[in-house]
């Protein structure tokens, strides 16, 4: 096995262990630790696909940031271990593991029939052509340039969100009592 | 035992391995009763569409998805902080995080 394939195998395998553990564990503080393993495998096949800056990021602002505030949250609700941790709704827990079983094969037989086209586009390739910085360089330049009105709606709604989590936090029933 | 499978990682490969994580998250979405572990369902969604965005990305060489996997991981965040505050709001509110106990929204 090659270095690269051995890589992969190994990531995967974490990746998916973690992910699996995610919604297989009944207590939600290792919910939320297996989320931030299942970030950082992520992040590293970020890595195998030469995306250097897009890792960085995803480690900052997932496996950091996003996953700090899930922590902070769940101990603030100072949460017990779940004995009743799975939904008995209208539907079964079978219908519903069936139906996403069916789901996750039609998408995988789409996959597998529709990689054979792109197999013939992948042989002259400019993004692993270029070293990091090069990426870097080009992500930032297609950013402000082709998509700038997307990153002005971007500061837009993270604006947005920071005034409505703060009147949702100042609303009744919320952090801060009247 | 064909070993070109195992040998030879490819586009394919990333997007099975994305398919499955985006099942996971489905089905912790549809299965588990704690909204935290709801809301980190959906971040494992979202992470597996940005590992798909990322693979096509690198084999059809164009930076494009890179650019969405940016605008997926902003919306992921504001999507988190909204989330955790209603969840903070409920939890004052009915003294408990199981979907189970919040039935005034349904039709």
């Amino acid at each position: 096995m090659t270095a690269d394939a051995f890589l992969f195998w190994f990531l995967a395998i974490v990746t998916l262990v973690s992910g699996l553990s995610v919604i297989l564990l009944s207590n939600p503080i290792y919910s939320s630790l297996c989320l931030a393993m299942t970030m950082v495998g992520i992040s590293a096949l970020f890595v195998t696909l030469n995306a250097y800056f897009i890792a960085g990021v995803q480690l900052i602002v997932y496996a950091g940031a996003v996953m700090v505030l899930f922590v902070m949250v769940i101990m603030l609700f100072d949460l017990k271990k779940d004995i009743q941790a799975f939904t008995k709704g209208k539907f079964s827990g079978a219908v519903k593991i069936a139906s996403v079983g069916l789901l996750a094969g039609l998408v995988v037989g789409a996959i597998a029939m529709s990689v054979g086209l792109l197999n013939e586009k992948t042989a002259d390739n400019p993004v692993t052509a270029g070293t990091g910085m090069e990426t870097t360089k080009a992500l930032g330049q297609i950013l402000f340039s082709k998509y700038i009105f997307g990153f002005e709606a971007l500061g837009v709604l993270l604006l947005v969100i920071a005034v409505g989590a703060v009147a949702l936090a100042r609303s009744k029933g919320g952090t801060h009592e009247h | 035992m064909n070993t070109d499978f195992i040998n030879n990682i490819g586009l394919t490969h990333y997007l099975v391995l994305a398919a499955l994580l985006f099942m996971m998250g489905m089905a912790g979405v549809l299965l588990r009763r704690n909204v935290i572990v709801l809301l980190m369902s959906v971040e494992l969604m979202l992470n597996s569409v940005n590992l798909t965005f990322i693979a096509f990305s690198k084999y059809l060489g164009i930076l494009d998805g890179h650019i969405m996997v940016f605008f997926v991981m902003t919306i992921a965040a504001a999507e988190a902080a909204v989330g955790l505050a209603l969840a903070v709001s409920i939890f004052k509110r009915f003294n408990e995080v199981n979907i189970r106990f919040f039935e005034h929204l349904k039709g």
